[in-house]
This record gives C-alpha cells, sequence and structure tokens, in this order.
C-alpha cells in the first residue's frame, strides 16, 4: 500500500484497528467478575473504555479532516480500492459527522453504564466496529460493500441494543429491532439481486450506465426489474432511516434500548443509511428520466416524507415518555431530510443541504439524548414530562443543556437546527417544491408543541408532592459530551457559512 | 442463448416463489424462530437469483462471490438473532412474537 492510499483510508483504519484494539483491553485487562454479581454488572472499567473509544473517534474525525485537506482522492492510487469504497468528499464528510457522533455516543456511555450498573465493556468494541460499518455505508460504491458495511453496522446496533440482558423492554427492543432490520436488509437484498440480473453490473456507476441505456434501440436491460429492484432496495434503506410506513420498530427500539444505544441509533445509524440513500439515488437512479417527478421516485420519496413529517410529528405530541418523544421527533427529522432528497433531484445544493441538515441533526439529538441521560440517576432515571418538572430550579445546568437541543430541534435561531432546516426548505423552494415546503414548515410548527412541553416542565412546573425526583447524575464524561455537542450547536448556529462550504463541495459529481 | 434464458427464467420464478414464501411466512406466523426461519429463505432466494444471473452475464463472478458472501454474512446475523431470542425466551419463557408487548403506549 502506497502512503497515498493509507493517507485517504486513515479514518478507516483508525476506528478498525481501534476496535480491535480495544476488543483487546477489554478481554485481556478486564478482572475476573466476582461471583454473586448481577449479571449485568460487567467489568467496571467503562470509563476507561469509553475514553479510548471517544480518543479513537476523535482521531478518526480528525483524520477525515486531515485527508479532506489533502485534496480528494479519487484519483491516483485512492482510486484502485474503487468502486468497492469511494473515496471522495462526500465519504469524508459523512465519516467526519459519523465520528463526532460516536465519540459523543461514547462519552455518554461511559457515564451511564456505571451509574445504571451495566457496566459492560463489550459496547465500545461494538460501537466502534458499527461506527466503521457504518462508515463504510456512506464510502460504499457497489452492492457488495454496501450489503456488508450495512450488516456490520447493523448486527453491532442489534447487540448494543439488547446490552441490559435482564431487561425485558431491552430484550424486546433487540427483538424488534433485529427482526425488522433482517426482514429489510433481506427484501434489498433481492432488489439488490433483480438490479445486478437486469444491469450485469454490481457498482452504481455501471448500474447508473445501464440504467440511462434502457429505451436503446440495442439495449437489453429490462425496465420492469430495475423498477422492482430500486423499490425493494428503497423500502430496505426506508426502513433503517425510520421513514413512514416502514418506522414501526422504531419508537419500541429507541424506548427500550439503553439510552446511549438509543442516541447512536438516532444519529449515527440514521445518517449513514441517509448517506447510502442519497447515493444510491444519484449514482445509481440519477438518469435524467429518473429523476423528473413524472417519471421517476421523487414522488414516491416526497410521499414518504410527507406521511413521516406528519406521522412523526403528530404522535410525538401524544407521548408521555420523553425518550419516546425524541424518538418520534428522530422520525420526524427523517421526513425534513428527505424533503432534501427529494429536491436534490433538481439541483446540487439541495444535496449539500440533506449533508449539512444531517451534522446539524447529529449534535442536536445527541445533545437532547445526553441531557436526558445527565437529567437522571441510578434508580431515579428521568423518563416521563413529570421527571422533568422543576429542573430548571433544581438544576439550572442540567436545563440549560437540555433547553439548548431542544431549540436547536425545534429549529430555533440561533442554534444549527434554525440554519439546517432553513437551507433544507429554501433548496426545495428553488427546486419548485412549494407543496413540500409549506407543509414542511407546518410540521415544524407541529413540533414545538411537544418541544416547548419540555421547556415548559423544566421551567414553569412544580413536581407533584410526594412523587419521585429525577435527580441529575454526576458524570465529567455526560459533562465533556454535552460540552461538546453544544459548542458544535452553537457554531453551526452562528457561523454556519464555513460548513455549509464544506457540505458544498462535498455534493457528489453529477 | 434463447435456451439459457428459457432456463433463467425458470430459475427467476423459482427464487421469487422461494421469496415470496418467505415474506409471507415473516408475516403471517407469530414464532420467533419460525420468523428467522423465514428471513433465511428469503436469503436463499437471494443466493439462487444471483448465481443464476451469473450465469447469464458470465464475464464476472460478481454474482456468486455476492452469495457467498451473503451466506457468511447470514451465519453472524443468525448468532447475534439467536442470542437475541433466547435472551427474550430467558425472560419471557415463549417465543411468541406477540408477547413482545410490554414497549406501547
Amino acid at each position: 500500500m502506497s502512503a497515498e492510499l493509507i493517507m485517504a483510508l486513515s479514518p478507516f483504519l483508525a476506528v478498525g484497528g481501534g476496535a480491535l484494539l480495544l476488543m483487546l483491553a477489554e478481554a485481556f485487562g478486564a478482572p475476573a467478575p466476582a461471583a454473586g454479581k448481577a449479571p449485568d454488572a460487567g467489568s467496571g472499567r467503562s470509563g476507561e473504555l469509553a475514553l479510548g473509544a471517544a480518543v479513537i473517534l476523535i482521531g478518526g474525525a480528525l483524520l477525515s479532516a486531515a485527508s479532506w485537506a489533502a485534496g480528494p482522492s479519487t484519483t491516483g492510487e485512492a482510486a484502485k480500492v474503487a468502486p468497492h469504497l469511494l473515496l471522495d468528499n462526500y465519504t469524508l464528510f459523512f465519516c467526519f459527522t459519523l465520528c463526532i457522533g460516536g465519540a459523543i455516543t461514547a462519552l455518554l456511555a461511559g457515564g451511564y453504564q456505571p451509574e445504571h450498573r451495566i457496566d459492560r465493556g463489550e459496547f465500545f468494541p461494538l460501537l466502534l466496529l458499527s461506527t466503521l460499518g457504518a462508515m463504510a455505508l456512506a464510502a460504499a460504491g457497489d452492492l457488495l460493500t454496501l450489503f456488508v458495511a450495512l450488516e456490520t453496522m447493523s448486527l453491532g446496533v442489534y447487540a448494543m441494543c439488547g446490552l441490559r440482558r435482564g431487561s425485558v423492554r431491552a430484550a424486546e427492543a433487540a427483538l424488534k429491532y433485529f427482526l425488522l432490520g433482517s426482514f429489510a436488509a433481506a427484501l434489498m437484498l433481492f432488489g439488490f439481486a433483480l438490479l445486478y440480473g437486469a444491469t450485469g453490473h454490481m457498482d452504481l456507476a455501471g448500474i447508473g450506465e445501464a440504467v440511462k441505456s434502457i429505451g436503446a434501440a440495442e439495449s437489453t436491460v429490462s425496465a420492469p426489474m430495475v423498477i422492482v429492484g430500486l423499490v425493494l432496495t428503497l423500502v430496505g434503506l426506508a426502513f433503517k432511516v425510520s421513514a413512514v410506513p416502514f418506522h414501526m420498530w422504531t419508537p419500541d427500539a429507541y424506548e427500550g434500548a439503553p439510552t446511549p444505544t438509543s442516541t447512536y441509533m438516532a444519529i449515527a445509524v440514521k445518517s449513514a443509511a441517509f448517506a447510502v440513500m442519497l447515493r444510491v439515488l444519484l449514482t445509481g437512479f440519477g438518469d435524467e428520466r429518473l429523476m423528473s417527478w413524472g417519471t421517476g421516485w421523487p414522488p414516491a420519496v416526497a410521499l414518504m416524507a410527507v406521511l413521516t413529517m406528519f406521522v412523526g410529528n403528530v404522535v410525538a405530541g401524544r407521548q408521555e415518555s420523553v425518550k419516546r418523544m425524541l424518538a418520534y421527533s428522530s422520525i420526524a427529522h427523517a421526513g425534513y431530510a428527505m424533503v432534501g432528497i427529494v429536491a436534490a433531484m433538481r439541483s446540487e445544493a439541495a444535496e449539500s443541504s440533506v449533508l449539512f441538515y444531517l451534522l446539524v441533526y447529529t449534535v442536536s439529538t445527541a445533545g437532547a439524548f445526553g441531557a436526558l441521560i445527565l437529567c437522571g440517576s441510578r434508580g431515579a432515571e428521568a423518563v416521563s414530562y413529570d421527571d422533568l418538572a422543576g429542573l430548571g430550579k433544581r438544576h439550572p445546568a442540567a436545563a440549560l443543556a437540555f433547553s439548548l437541543f431542544i431549540l436547536s430541534l425545534l429549529g430555533m435561531p440561533p442554534t444549527g437546527g434554525f440554519f439546517a432546516k432553513f437551507y433544507v426548505f429554501q433548496s426545495a423552494m428553488d427546486a419548485g417544491l412549494y407543496p413540500l415546503v409549506v407543509i414542511g414548515v407546518l410540521n415544524s410548527a407541529l413540533g414545538a408543541y411537544y418541544y416547548l412541553k419540555v421547556l415548559v416542565y423544566m421551567y414553569f412546573r412544580e413536581p407533584l408532592p410526594g412523587a419521585p425526583v429525577a435527580v441529575p447524575m454526576r458524570s465529567g464524561m455526560v459533562g465533556a459530551a454535552l460540552v461538546l455537542s453544544a459548542i458544535m450547536v452553537l457554531v453551526l448556529g452562528i457561523s454556519p457559512g464555513f460548513s455549509f462550504e464544506m457540505a458544498l463541495s462535498a455534493a457528489l459529481p453529477r | 442463448m434463447n435456451m439459457l434464458g428459457k432456463v433463467l427464467e425458470h430459475y427467476q420464478l423459482v427464487a421469487s416463489v422461494i421469496f415470496v414464501i418467505g415474506v409471507v411466512g415473516f408475516l403471517a406466523r407469530r414464532n420467533v424462530l419460525v420468523q428467522l426461519m423465514s428471513i433465511e429463505l428469503m436469503l436463499n432466494a437471494v443466493n439462487l437469483a444471483l448465481v443464476a444471473f451469473n450465469r447469464a452475464h458470465g464475464e464476472d463472478m460478481n454474482g456468486q462471490v455476492f452469495a457467498f458472501f451473503i451466506i457468511a454474512v447470514a451465519a453472524a446475523e443468525v448468532a447475534v438473532g439467536l442470542a437475541i431470542i433466547l435472551n427474550f425466551f430467558r425472560l419471557r419463557s415463549t417465543v411468541d412474537a406477540d408477547a413482545a408487548d410490554s414497549l406501547k403506549h
């Protein structure tokens, strides 16, 4: 391997190698579990492992930035791994987002796990390997890599979901997520088989060329097979981004899983799935006919986007559990991002707005879940709105952090959430999709109801007399994760120009 | 070539039928283990389709290689899946999917 190739692959190598190192550290460094301990008690070394994982992932993010600065690696030595891994700016942008999301998750888990006595070290190697899968998914340029990366990512998350072995709710969450996730993957695979059968290509660019030739006199590509293949592939990806009507598993899985795992599912799994969805649609099916409103995929994606926004926002408003509310809110956010995907049929800026949206969404959602973790402690986990009552007076710092992320999810200036929504809706306007923009803005207003409810409970309500009170935990790591997210939310909100420029230069070539 | 096309059509038909049996099995049966088996059936249908299509696009071995990857990844998936199902069974003493109902609002 040449130095150029190693440089281009460095984010992957760092995260993958780091995962193996942590696995060794976990296996050989752990003291033998004492007899009579609870089955989930674990080795009690989450703190060190979390710190290691966070350092490795932040290293991965820095290496992504460094190889970005070194220039695009789509030519020369690094192109040798194409089409299996496409090491373009698009990939690097997502590697950065995913690594930051993973690092925040690692820090949150480092605080959460000892506090709730599920001090199990295997969480961290799993987290790193899943992140590696997510990064490879963003880089996937052919169907084989796409499948292997998707499964690498998912298998780790299934296990992270069921980490708390003694809890029925966690077992159920893992079961539902696993069954529906594998079902979706199998549907998608059949779609892949049809695409391969119709076009004779496994790489997205080759599929794109073959699809373009449909209708030409000498073309042997069967259009019905391509369409069925595209539909099945879209369904599989819609499951992963939890778009309505394929969202049924999301609230249950997010609610039952340990909160750091919910965070990870909401940010990294979703961002990576969006990355690959955009790439498949634009590279594999970026043909003029397939990208037009009348004869292509945009109406289907637009319909899913509208359903996703409405269902996410309406049902989120009816939840009593804040964690479940955040799960539905993540469904609603998938809808906003899909508006950007529809707009990407007409402009490159729309595609960049999706990239920027996902970056902001990652840090805001990680922060919101993190604040929820911070607000609870062992035996007094913050779950419902009532648990948050009066938090503004009792623990102003925790309440302030929560408010910041909630406002960002709502889309208020000066947080990043405002510009994320602004860019997506702006680009949809430029693409002439006025109805979608109106629906999107209307939905943001609907969302205000349940987001502001959190603020109302924290600042204007007192806990009911005699009710159990959520006691915020003390953890430097959770604090560090929140500070990192808060800085990013504010920087993206106050000067979004730089990151948006980055997103613009990360757009896929047309 | 015409002969090959005909044979390929048959393979495609068999693969689609197996796949649909898998989908229906997954959706209709409530036993989690049977659902897992249905997923395996779907994956095997995909393997069959891939290998058959590979015969048609003979110049590379992409389809067959993909089938091997699916077999390997499916094995890993089953390992994780059975662990999850076993854990569920330990806690609830049933493998009925309808018993997974403690997360509802």
